[in-house]
């Protein structure tokens, strides 16, 4: 293994990212040193990617820094593009998100992990693979050195890039939400080989809404609102005792601090089935699953990555076949009243629609007024201004927010969600429970939750179904 | 990279009268002026022969000069743009219309109508174009019909492929399946969600159609398969005017700059900005 040079710090201080005239991230000062990653958390919209471009020097078009940025001495703000180019990867690597979109799907990863060998530090052929193999055992990939991309797990696949990453030696490593949509399980150990790359002298800047995230790298934590680094310390430190109100809403947000909700006895069954069994391929899902959801109550469906929870739901709405077993819907109401989130809120919205377009298509084919749809946006904490805006100008809680209010405009007796809040950040996953819990005390909704925090379920749900692998 | 945080950056002003499509709209504006209004205003008959001014240069008796048999070539020009460019129009307008409903209907129906149409499509896209179209010639040859009717033919395939796929793409998305449980109709869900993600790649598709019709029309007239003379057509001057090329080379490129002119117009129009 080659020995790169090592840095001791990166410090950043009086950071201002603008945009046309206006600044969007300001007053951002904070210092990785070794031993002491430092963990950004924070609602996405927050400006905390773009801290992390500025540090790698990709910002979009039209977005400029100021401010220091130095790495040991050298001040990354001051280097031109094409010394800003030579350091990635060598120098500062990032650790993208959804690392399944990241790898090449058209190459094995045995070649994405060796090439890094082969044409960044020059090894020859017979060195390239005998320190990739090395690098892929130490992730426990090494049995599957000759597996594609789409036939890993998206944990399997988060490990590889860190192999990738990993191999290129750099000293400064920026992970941007690298646990989003991995199950607990998995995101442990992602959490564990980024604690190991610390431990091996590498700088580490982690981006994340997920406070547990946060805890188990320790270091220090920085706590991002609005553009701007409102709390900044120790970890243990601002956790437990944080000082910005902000701060202290975004921890008390972790589900595991939240209250039961109290909710009146359930109903009769709005969806059963019964002798359910599905499989995919050679796979078998699932073979003679029973479920009911009744008016009014919570039902959580856990289980890890892949083992089937969303098909349960879909089979339920009725987009999916089951190939054995019954399915019952209460008799007498309509199709519609039959609703579904999604797990990715833009996705769930068409992206050339504007939020107004949408919504007013739907109140028309219903024939629905507008005040009604007025008066749940003013509820659910939605601004009139957010209506003119394409689904991907929205945050991801907001939007997530006006997907429920469009379903429930419908007056739903069933609703679906699944994976509803994974990709939300703490408070907007606190928001959009609210909303729900609501929903299903006011208005005898049945609420089918679909999730991979066992956490999150054990605090709403009225009854847990717990999937095996 | 997607950037996560990209709420916060303001969105920037997308243009869409960029300085290329500007240019090239004004420029299919003069052509359509051109080929529309030169007819009715220019009154000199096209067939109309003087052997005097065989060849004349452009000047105060013919402003751009006459042909061989001293027929005006202004008047040429013009009757020969509103014949091409009306039957390219014509002739992308039929291959158009069809593509893109049975490549919708192909992608929402999918199972045995999919895969017939694909069988159908793919026996018309092995044979070649111009064959097609020289063998319904025979039927009628030198006349209209048949020469759009089978330039149509080879042309609605691309149409219909590529909204079949693009289509197809969009249909399996999470928000169709959002709007759908929502109650919205087949009809809704084509007209308000597929066809404006699909509309760029079509009007791209069509202007790109529209210079393989006349560059078809031109090419068949060119080796006396198409229309016959003395109908003013572009391409049929062009062959005309080659054996004179010593004496009036400006004569021969008149023809060609304007077909060069309204693919160049189509091409900097339509270009799509997405980069």
């Amino acid at each position: 293994m080659n020995a790169p040079v090592r840095f001791q710090s990166l410090t950043v201080a009086g950071l201002e990212i603008r945009a046309s005239g206006t600044t969007i991230v300001r007053d951002v000062a904070l210092k990785i040193s070794q031993g002491r990653p430092v963990t950004l958390l924070g609602a996405s919209g927050s400006g905390k990617s773009l801290v992390a471009h500025a540090i790698m020097g990709s910002l979009p078009t039209g977005l400029s820094a100021r401010g220091e940025i130095k790495l040991d001495d050298a001040d990354l703000l001051a280097a031109s593009p094409a010394q800003t180019r030579a350091r990635w990867g060598r120098t500062i690597a990032i650790l993208p998100q959804e690392p399944w979109l990241a790898l090449d799907p058209t190459m094995r990863i045995a070649g994405q992990v060796g090439e890094v060998h082969e044409y960044l530090h020059g090894l020859g052929s017979a060195e390239a693979g005998t320190s990739m193999r090395s690098d892929l055992a130490e992730v426990g990939l090494g049995d599957r050195t000759q597996a594609y991309p789409h036939e890993l797990s998206g944990g399997m696949c988060q490990r590889a890039a860190i192999a990738v990453t990993h191999a290129a030696g750099a000293s400064l490593l920026i992970a941007d939400e690298p646990t989003k949509g991995l199950d607990a399980a998995l995101r442990d150990g992602v959490v564990d080989r980024l604690r190991r790359e610390v431990e091996q002298g590498r700088l580490l800047l982690t981006i994340t809404h997920d406070i547990e995230v946060a805890a188990a790298l320790g270091g220090l934590i920085g706590v991002m609102q609005d553009g701007a680094l409102v709390e900044f310390g120790p970890a243990a430190e601002v956790l437990e005792r944080p000082r910005h109100d902000y701060a202290r809403t975004l921890i008390a947000a972790d589900p595991a601090r939240w209250t039961a909700p109290a909710l009146p006895p359930a109903g009769e069954a709005v969806a059963s089935a019964r002798g359910l069994a599905k499989r995919f391929g050679e796979r078998t899902l699932f073979d003679g699953l029973d479920i009911s959801v009744r008016r009014g109550e919570i039902v959580a469906i856990v289980g890890p990555s892949g083992c089937g929870k969303t098909t349960i739901g879909n089979i339920l709405l009725g987009l999916v076949r089951a190939d054995r077993g019954e399915v019952q819907r209460a008799p007498d109401i309509a199709q519609i009243r039959f609703q579904k989130l999604y797990q990715d809120p833009p996705a769930a919205f068409a992206p050339h629609q504007t939020l107004r377009q949408g919504l007013g298509d739907l109140l028309k084919l219903h024939g629905l007024p507008w005040s009604q749809a007025e008066a749940s946006m003013g509820r659910f904490g939605l601004g009139q201004e957010l209506l003119d805006r394409r689904p991907n100008e929205v945050s991801g809680g907001e939007l997530q927010r006006f997907a429920i209010l469009r379903a429930l405009l419908l007056d739903p007796v069933f609703l679906f969600a699944d994976e509803a809040t994974s990709r939300l950040d703490p408070i907007s996953q606190k928001q959009v429970f609210a909303i729900l819990i609501e929903a299903v005390r006011e208005r005898g909704l049945g609420l089918l939750m679909v999730t991979h925090e066992v956490a999150l379920a054990e605090k709403v749900a009225s009854r847990i179904l717990r999937l095996p692998n | 990279m997607s950037i996560a945080d990209a709420t916060l950056i303001p969105a920037a002003k997308r243009v869409w009268l960029t300085p290329a499509r500007t240019t090239g709209l004004i420029l299919l504006g003069l052509l359509a002026l051109f080929a529309l209004l030169g007819p009715l205003l220019v009154t000199a008959d096209p067939t109309e022969q003087d052997f005097a001014a065989s060849l004349a240069p452009p000047g105060s008796d013919y402003w751009l000069g006459a042909d061989h048999y001293g027929r005006s070539m202004l008047a040429r020009l013009a009757y020969g743009a509103r014949l091409s460019f009306g039957m390219a129009l014509l002739t992308v307008a039929t291959a158009a219309v069809p593509g893109i409903l049975l490549g919708l209907l192909a992608a929402w129906r999918g199972g045995l109508l999919e895969r017939a149409l694909e069988l159908f499509s793919t026996v018309l896209l092995a044979l070649p174009g111009l064959l097609l179209v020289l063998i319904l010639l025979a039927f009628a040859p030198g006349t209209f019909g048949p020469l759009y009717l089978g330039l149509a033919l080879t042309l609605w395939i691309e149409f219909y492929r590529v909204t079949r796929v693009t289509a197809a793409g969009v249909l399996k998305q999470p928000h169709v399946e959002a709007t759908r449980l929502l109650g919205f109709g087949t009809g809704y869900i084509l007209r308000s969600l597929v066809l404006p993600e699909i509309r760029p790649i079509l009007i791209t598709l069509a202007a790109f159609a529209m210079s393989t019709a006349i560059i078809a029309i031109s090419t068949l007239s060119a080796i006396s398969v198409g229309l016959r003379p003395p109908t003013p057509e572009l391409g049929a001057m062009i062959v005309e005017l080659l054996p004179y090329y010593a004496e009036a080379p400006l004569h021969v490129l008149m023809p060609g700059l304007l077909i060069f002119l309204l693919v160049l117009g189509l091409q900097l129009a339509t270009r799509s900005d997405i980069r």
